[in-house]
């Protein structure tokens, strides 16, 4: 038996089927993509914020206009750390704010309006991306009629996302719905002024706390020509050229994969996983592009440029890290993106945990874990409180909502969704990384929880 | 507005506020009947502004849930929260969903509750009615008609806050203990979303602190009741009609004549004297505008927030000898219009009011009348940019700085502390340091 019961979870024990400790010789993949147990403490947000806030969000020239009441647009206004250089689509929040009126009579001319007013108020919008909340589908507004009818008014693509936050189990059907809805109504819509034969994207890579700008000077580097990075920081113009790269590579391989294999269906272009993080794969990631372009070379001195500048930070910090224990829990990929960089700095990761991993996600963590690693499916607030307890790892590396949980029960924490002084990716990232779990581990902070105040 | 679209609303929704009332409760979990999303945005949101974690239960309604009704996941979601917690009571809030597919969540938790050694509040706050206020008002009069009974006089004074922070809810009971006036706050957050990191890391399953729930029963009791917010005063009002509880809603006690208020109003429900370090207090409050007020004196401010802490701040920045310039609140309150308008009378000010818009209109009316400092949430930061002036900030909430919910801006001690911050901030954005030598 390598699935687990742990002892919060003994009144519901639909959750032992997500919990396994892995077992080579039995190998077990937790039951995931399913719904929640209703009243869990689940962490996992909805589809919307799978749409709205991840993927299609970092697109920095839009108006994101939320259609719904005020919360959905409030609470992701500038919230996720998906940076640009423009300001646009983190300093601005649109909302229809539907009342009791457009419920009862429906939203439709206050959404038509609202698209109007805000291409009048922002011209520099260059799309406007409408999303919709869960009001909207239980009322029935036919946003994609509207839409057109805006489009045409307005002489700017306005493209409808039809994310309402009940539809699917987590936000991974909300990465899903952007994927295709930005396939089918906006890649292929233009041409690209030029081409070449090193034209590339990378998708599923959203520039939180400036990764892209760390990324693609890689790439730009060895000589290939970035087409469009999918979605940070990018320009919407950027998007409806997609379908004329050579090669896709795809970071985010859980929010992403879809639009990379539907432009591989429809265009054949085909694509190949990266993992930016971390000395290994980000080289790794450099010399796959660099052999499907016949740009070896170019990568090698790429990778030892960097190599000769970076690898003495992660020498540095590996020396204090050395034999320490973690915990990874993110969205997806990054629990299992981080297994491997964990490992180059001396760190063994005892447990991962995602909130909307698939089958595939769990397969890709059971290869890099040991045998007695623990991997749990969608934990709850209980579940993680509980092998925080238990296993006291070194550090943690979760997201805000589980932080100062753990900070509670004196383990060091470091913010994975956000990062605490990003960016984390490519070669100069992994030092920022290192860096931050060394500031975690190694404060002078921690030692006062164990010195309780006594009478001398 | 002459808009539809609403553009940087600073404003959020009803189940926001319901949690937040729901948090200030000893033992209460707070549920959320709807999409997964409307749990997880109002937790992120407390977690990034207390810095503490907030944990709020969904019961995770999906497609299945908008075909038949959420009645099945949320009877499993109150009997999993109770055999995993059993915590003393488990706060409900409704959603946009679950509003609009009709569950009857009253009935719903009636029927899931096996024995009675659990309660529930089934507040109603669909995400499209209101804002946060409202949710927050909603849940606050659900907690009083739930467990309020009728029993002998205890001599205490209810105080509803309103969404106010856990420094400010600790200054207003220190004024009440030198007052030597008993309480029951409704609700309570000042310890629940400020705790401390105990020797050896041991964290109790629920937070430490909150208001008991035989402290809410025993409000029906008391010799009065004073909201300071009164966008969260709906609960008073039920508690004096139910009751006959004698209702004060009044100002937020925020600069001299506000705060002169709330002590008097204590003074008159409990017969209490005004002792002498409460006369102390306001005298080194009115020492601190003496000392600023040639620094002051003038100053143009815009403030935007909740309509209570705006109307407050706005008296106060013209008792301190300011001009306040712009008010905003995105929520319409009653009161927030006649509140400026007093002010502008009675100290010839011309403050705008701007109610139930948005921070862009605001952004834009500030523009065509100039300002020198910002009062307002974290939101406010880009307009602060744009104009090149200083933010102050307050309300919730403030995730751009850190410890703000620890301090006060209320009573004669937070007065102090807010003119302080807004008298640093003059002198701290290109003020000549020749003239700071004094």
């Amino acid at each position: 038996m390598t699935t687990i019961l742990p002892e919060c979870d003994i009144p519901i024990p639909q959750r032992k089927p997500h919990i396994v400790c892995h077992d080579p010789e039995n190998m077990v993949l937790p039951m995931c993509n399913v719904q929640t147990v209703p009243g869990d403490m689940t962490e996992r947000g909805c589809t919307f914020s799978g749409c709205r806030g991840v993927v299609g969000g970092p697109v920095k020239d839009v108006i994101h206009l939320v259609h719904g009441p005020i919360g959905c647009a409030y609470y992701t206004w500038g919230t996720r750390r998906n940076l640009s250089d423009t300001k646009l689509h983190r300093k601005y929040c649109f909302s229809t704010d539907l009342t009791e009126d457009s419920v009862v009579f429906g939203g439709a001319k206050k959404l038509y309006n609202s698209i109007l007013e805000s291409h009048e108020l922002f011209p520099e919008g260059k799309a406007v991306f409408v999303y919709s909340t869960c009001v909207v589908g239980l009322i029935g507004d036919d946003t994609e009629a509207i839409c057109k009818q805006a489009q045409e008014k307005t002489g700017i693509p306005v493209v409808p996302f039809h994310c309402e936050g009940f539809r699917g189990v987590s936000q991974s059907l909300g990465h899903h719905i952007a994927n295709r809805t930005i396939f089918e109504k906006v890649v292929g819509t233009k041409e690209p002024e030029v081409t070449t034969p090193y034209d590339m994207c990378i998708i599923g890579e959203f520039n939180i706390d400036g990764d892209a700008w760390i990324i693609r000077p890689l790439f730009e580097r060895m000589g290939v020509r970035v087409l469009t990075i999918f979605t940070g920081n990018s320009p919407y113009c950027d998007l409806p050229v997609m379908h004329r790269a050579k090669l896709n590579i795809v970071q985010c391989q859980r929010s992403s994969t879809y639009i990379a294999k539907m432009i591989q269906d429809k265009y054949s272009i085909p694509y190949i996983n990266v993992s930016l993080f971390g000395m290994k794969q980000t080289a790794e990631g450099l010399r796959d592009v660099g052999k499907f372009f016949h740009l070896e070379e170019n990568a090698e001195k790429v990778i030892a440029e960097e190599l000769a500048k970076y690898q003495p930070g992660i020498d540095h910090y590996r020396k204090r890290l050395e034999g320490k224990k973690c915990f990874i829990y993110q969205g997806g990929p990054r629990a299992w993106h981080w297994m491997r960089p964990m490992q180059e700095l001396g760190i063994e990761t005892i447990l991962t945990a995602t909130t909307f991993g698939h089958k595939d996600d769990y397969e890709k963590i059971m290869e890099k874990a040991k045998p007695g690693h623990i991997c749990i499916d969608n934990p709850n607030a209980l579940e993680i409180e509980e092998y925080l307890v238990k296993l006291k790892p070194d550090f943690f590396i979760g997201g805000l909502k589980e932080k100062y949980l753990t900070y509670k029960l004196g383990i060091p924490f470091i913010n994975g969704h956000s990062y605490e002084e990003g960016p984390y990716a490519g070669f100069e990232g992994f030092v920022n990384f290192a860096r931050d779990i060394d500031v975690a581990v190694n404060s002078p902070v921690w030692k006062f929880i164990n010195q309780p105040l006594k009478v001398k | 507005m002459a808009r539809s679209v609403v553009i940087n609303p600073p404003k959020m929704c009803q189940p926001m506020g319901a949690i937040l009332a729901y948090m200030g409760v000893h033992g209460c979990v707070p549920l959320v009947h709807g999409s997964q999303g409307c749990s997880t945005y109002p937790r992120y949101n407390i977690a990034r502004y207390f810095r503490e974690s907030a944990e709020v239960a969904a019961s995770s309604l999906g497609e299945d849930a908008a075909v038949y009704g959420g009645a099945k996941n949320l009877t499993e979601a109150i009997k999993n929260i109770k055999s995993r917690l059993n915590p003393a009571a488990i706060g409900i809030c409704t959603t946009c969903m679950s509003e609009t597919i009709g569950d009857d969540v009253k009935l719903i938790a009636k029927k899931a509750l096996t024995d009675d050694t659990m309660k529930i509040f089934p507040a109603s706050t669909p995400s499209y009615v209101g804002t946060h206020l409202t949710g927050y008002d909603n849940a606050l009069r659900m907690l009083v008609e739930t467990l309020d009974v009728k029993g002998k006089p205890n001599n205490k004074i209810n105080i509803i806050t309103g969404i106010i922070n856990p420094g400010d809810i600790r200054e207003i009971k220190n004024m009440l203990r030198l007052m030597n006036v008993q309480s029951i706050f409704l609700s309570d957050i000042s310890e629940t979303l400020d705790t401390p990191i105990l020797p050896g890391g041991h964290k109790p399953v629920l937070p430490d602190g909150g208001t008991s729930l035989s402290d809410i029963a025993d409000s029906a009791n008391s010799l009065g009741t004073i909201a300071i917010c009164r966008t969260a005063g709906s609960a008073a009002t039920y508690l004096k009609n139910k009751f006959n509880v004698p209702s004060v809603l009044d100002a937020a006690p925020i600069g001299v004549i506000n705060t002169d208020r709330f002590v008097q109003n204590i003074c008159k429900l409990s017969g209490a004297p005004i002792p002498e370090e409460i006369i102390r207090e306001r005298g080194r409050l009115i020492d601190s505008m003496v000392d600023v007020h040639h620094y002051m004196f003038g100053r143009k401010v815009v403030i935007f927030g909740d309509p209570d802490l705006v109307s407050a701040i706005v008296r106060f920045c013209a008792e301190a000898g300011m001009t306040p310039t712009v008010a905003m609140t995105a929520t319409k309150q009653k009161d927030f219009a006649p509140d400026i308008k007093a002010v502008n009378s009675e100290y010839r000010t011309d403050t705008q009011i701007l109610e139930g818009t948005d921070l862009y209109e605001f952004h834009e009316v500030v523009k065509t009348h100039g300002a020198e400092l910002i009062l307002g949430n974290s939101k406010g930061k880009d307009i602060a940019d744009d104009e090149d002036v200083p933010l102050v900030r307050f309300g919730f909430p403030v995730y751009d700085r850190v410890g703000v919910y620890r301090y006060p801006i209320m009573g004669y001690n937070g007065s102090i502390y807010l003119l302080d911050q807004m008298t640093n901030a003059i002198l701290g954005h290109k003020y000549d340091p020749n003239k700071l030598h004094q």
